[in-house]
């Protein structure tokens, strides 16, 4: 074998084909997820989650940028708007979280058929994509919820009640629908789907050109700290009409209301730019590169 | 307990939820919302999604709710989807409050949560309203006239003609592993079993379910791609064309004016009566 790599880039509809598999899979998943009902042992309880064997295998055969984003906005439409629960600006630090976690976990796997490597990236995403949104789920009760020491216990059972949904999501649909469906999923469809889209699979022993020899870039590190914090802070500003048993002042409405609606937009609009900075820059330095798997 | 789940079993069929689904998708046109113009639709669903949460008055709440309520059993939204809808929220609010019982709380610990669901509801409800009446096409040129990006309204129109198929696909491959599969003798507790075989077939179902759609995701972008598509979302001109059908009738500016001076009236009422509810 010469050393040479063979150039290989991603066309515009293969990248869209990708995109309109993962969406209309996981969002067909989604719909199911939704409707099957959790069974309750006291507080806690165990729910089918999500079934993130789909989005997760497809990132690991596939380009995982747009694997992550088709999921994610396959979650919007189809288990949002279809059926009406879509919760507005709250919604961005979901699918934020979400395709980033699936995308770490895409580029976690260099080698497809390495069952190990696969089940490792297959729980890492789904414990980074829980700890994140519990994380947050957090930090809306007790910043949005002003008069938090009014209601008694208020705090300690919304740690509580995060801390087991997170250890129910890792451990019960983690494992159950995650780990162990794509550790199944992933050698066997390798190299039988890539062909259906009309394109190679992925080089085995692959590594990303991107620089540093681990999957750990600190590019990709920092950028996903940054979104993490840019999620947070949208979140926390859409929620932050939460007053909770709060009398107020007349007049402060008016005021607080349009600097919170301010804070929102600027968090909105600067959370979609740095999405579309990075989107352009993945996209020109895969072109720059040419990197095997596009 | 045993009885509760049981019957709950029998209501989920595949079936059953395809058809509601598949209701709640396409049970557009014939309702009196769905004729409105989609970008005013829309502009009116982005109020009643975000001022709700900067209103700390029950009475205003309340009227909004009242609004969204009516609104709601305009578009005809299947009984099921709001069933579901009310689930989560009694789910939601019911541990919070239980678990701040539990910490020495009491009752006035469910009065902020009463006000918090209100909320919600409003919000959910207006969802439900306007994207269960607009039907995908209107939807989605609605959307990119209001300029979100043509991908995003592709997906959305794309995901709702595809739905249909997709569910049937899915149903027959499930029925196949059915066919060929055993289920469990006995129900084991609490339907455990019977709960476990059938959510094993269920990821199951994707594997061929995977390799199909991606063949399928394949044919539609060949099919997009010889239709111009890349061509025609790089293109002003015709985005223009396309969208030039939607207008602003008098019933759209009747239901504007409606909302207007509804939620106008709202205000000074709340200012009056701020405890009308509690």
């Amino acid at each position: 074998m010469s050393t040479l790599k063979k150039r290989y880039t991603l066309t515009q509809s293969q990248k869209m084909m990708i995109f309109v598999l993962s969406m209309s899979l996981y969002g067909l998943s989604n719909m199911f997820t939704e409707l099957i009902p959790s069974i309750q042992l006291g507080p806690i309880e165990l729910s089918v989650e999500y079934f993130a064997f789909i989005p997760l295998t497809l990132c690991m055969l596939f380009h995982p940028l747009y694997a992550a984003v088709g999921a994610a906005v396959g979650e919007v439409i189809f288990g949002e708007l279809m059926l009406g629960q879509f919760g507005g600006l709250g919604e961005l630090e979901k699918f934020i979280t979400f395709s980033l976690a699936m995308y770490i976990a895409g580029r976690m796997v260099s080698d497809p058929k390495n069952r190990r490597q696969v089940g490792i990236a297959a729980i890492s995403g789904v414990a980074i994509h829980q700890f994140c949104s519990s994380v947050i789920d957090i930090a809306k009760v007790w910043v949005g919820v002003e008069e938090l020491e009014a209601v008694q216990g208020l705090a300690e059972s919304i740690v509580i009640i995060e801390g087991v949904g997170f250890l129910n999501d890792v451990l019960f649909s983690g494992i159950l629908f995650a780990l162990l469906p794509t550790m199944y999923l992933v050698p066997r469809l390798y190299g039988k789907i890539e062909p259906l889209l009309g394109m190679k699979p992925r080089e085995r022993t692959m590594q990303y050109a991107s620089g540093s020899k681990s999957w750990l870039s600190p590019k990709l590190l920092g950028g996903a700290i940054l979104l993490a914090l840019i999620a947070m802070g949208a979140e926390l500003l859409s929620e932050s009409g939460w007053s909770i048993g709060e009398f107020e002042l007349p007049g402060a409405e008016s005021n607080e209301g349009t600097l919170i609606w301010i804070s929102m937009l600027a968090a909105a609009a600067v959370a979609a730019v740095v999405l579309a900075v990075i989107l352009r820059k993945a996209a020109r330095r895969r072109q720059e590169a040419g990197q095997l798997d596009g | 307990m045993v009885e509760a789940v049981k019957r709950a079993l029998g209501k989920i069929s595949v079936e059953h939820i395809k058809l509601e689904l598949l209701g709640t998708a396409y049970n557009s046109s014939s309702t009196f919302l769905g004729r409105l113009d989609p970008r005013m639709l829309l502009i009116w669903y982005l109020f009643f999604a975000i001022t709700p949460w900067f209103i700390y008055n029950r009475t205003i709440l309340l009227g909004m709710f009242v609004f969204m309520v009516v609104t709601t059993v305009l578009s005809k939204v299947s009984p099921y989807i709001v069933f579901i809808l009310c689930l989560g929220l009694v789910s939601q609010i019911g541990w919070m409050f239980l678990l701040s019982l539990f910490f020495g709380g009491g009752a006035e610990s469910l009065l902020p949560m009463l006000t918090l669901t209100l909320k919600l509801s409003v919000i959910s409800l207006a969802s439900i309203t306007v994207f269960s009446s607009l039907d995908p096409e209107r939807l989605s040129d609605g959307l990119s006239a209001l300029g979100v990006p043509d991908a995003f309204a592709f997906s959305l129109s794309y995901g709702y003609r595809i739905l249909p198929t997709l569910l049937e696909e899915f149903h027959q491959i499930l029925l196949s592993f059915r066919l060929r599969g055993q289920r469990p003798e006995k129900h084991g507790f609490l339907y455990l079993r019977t709960a476990a075989y059938y959510l094993r077939i269920l990821v199951l179902v994707f594997y061929p379910l995977m390799l199909n759609t991606a063949k399928r995701s394949r044919t539609t972008v060949e099919a997009l791609e010889t239709r111009g598509y890349t061509y025609a979302v790089n293109n002003p001109k015709v985005k223009k064309l396309r969208l030039s059908y939607l207008a602003m009738h008098r019933r759209d500016w009747l239901f504007v004016a409606f909302t207007v001076v509804y939620i106008s009236l709202l205000f000074p009422l709340g200012a009056a009566f701020p405890n009308l509810l509690y």
